[in-house]
């Protein structure tokens, strides 16, 4: 092991107990990543076909999930359990928060694609989707990491992806990660004390 | 004593009926409980969750399921390792010891239902006809109730 692999691995370590040990020191339901993670920033294209940055956001928090449309499994449930989330929250707290749903399949999401499936949980969803090369860009950025399956006989293909949806502050800085294991009362509590002022 | 006998005959013809009506009518060897399907919009694909008991002798498997308002069906779960979700299919199909059940259920075993081949709307009954091995006839209809998209 070279010394510069070495020293990278000792701070994926360190970096990893922290975000382990987030959550259960601080009572978090989800995993604290304050500091742990560059802001946010993309470059995407919208349900709408515009391309957009993390600009669309600015000023405001924002709930990111990583999925596709063909999943019709976890996605749903996670992005159900968010959108029920925020409006338990207080106002303006819910209507403040931003929800986002990237794809990572872009082969399949074309932006009417995503525009009826963000639409389905919350109007205030917005999907995004991006190339290969983009959509890299944003993963990397957070440590996660996304896939595909060999597709089968009639084209059908799976794709793995992160099961958490990162939240930022309304200076975009990644906040927290909220499980897929959350209940809706768990993701609001955490999103309330997050956002909530003077916090 | 006339009167204790009387209660002793009825007693056991009142026991003779309970056996003669539960020989007449056979437990189901399974049951099918809570099936729904969750309405996903633009054309992708639908999970399906459901409670199978197996109230047979016997160990039974579902290895197929089937649907007209669908064009492809298969059964699946969700994986969640190290924060990574990912599907996988049920190729051996799903087992049910005799007496135990199989919960289909969000994040978990489920039926993803491809290529819909009718518009859905909430609070249509679609037909899914599973298919057992263990149990005769295999083919066993169910009633799949279309649910919210938003519903857990």
């Amino acid at each position: 092991m070279s010394p510069i692999t070495g020293r990278i691995s000792v701070a994926t370590a360190v970096a990893l107990v922290a975000l382990l040990a987030g959550c259960t020191d601080e009572g978090w339901h989800g995993k604290n990543i304050t500091g742990l993670m560059p802001a946010l920033e993309f470059s995407l294209t919208d349900e709408n076909g515009n391309s957009v940055t993390e600009d669309v956001f600015a000023g405001r928090p924002v709930a990111m999930y990583f999925g596709f449309t063909h999943c019709p499994d976890i996605c749903p449930t996670t992005l159900a359990r968010l959108a029920a989330a925020s409006r338990r929250l207080p106002e303006p707290l819910g209507d403040d928060l931003q929800l986002a749903f990237v794809s990572v399949d872009p082969a399949r999401d074309g932006p009417e694609q995503l525009d009826e499936y963000t639409e389905a949980f919350s109007d205030r969803m917005l999907g995004m989707k991006g190339s290969q090369k983009q959509l890299q860009a944003l993963t990397r950025r957070y440590r996660i990491t996304y896939g595909y399956d060999k597709p089968d006989a009639d084209g059908n293909y799976e794709v793995s992806h992160s099961s958490a949806i990162f939240v930022f502050d309304a200076a975009l800085e990644p906040r927290l990660m909220l499980l897929d294991s959350l209940d809706v009362a768990q993701m609001a509590q955490d999103l309330e004390r997050l956002l909530a002022p003077g916090d | 004593m006339k009167l204790a006998s009387a209660i002793v005959a009825l007693v056991v013809l009142l026991a003779g009926a309970l056996w003669w009506v539960a020989q007449m009518a056979p437990e189901s060897p399974i049951e099918v409980d809570n099936a729904r399907l969750r309405l996903v919009p633009g054309g992708g694909p639908m999970a399906g969750y459901m409670e199978i008991r197996n109230h047979s002798d016997d160990v039974i498997v579902l290895i197929r399921a089937a649907s007209p308002a669908f064009g492809n069906v298969m059964i699946h779960r969700t994986i969640v390792r190290d924060g990574q979700a990912r599907m996988e299919h049920q190729r051996d199909g799903v087992r049910i010891l005799p007496g135990d059940s199989a919960v289909f259920k969000p994040r978990d075993l489920h039926l993803m239902l491809m290529q819909p081949q009718v518009a859905l709307e909430v609070g249509d009954q679609v037909e899914v006809v599973l298919e057992f091995e263990g149990i005769d006839p295999p083919d066993w209809p169910v009633a799949f109730t279309v649910v919210p998209v938003t519903s857990q």
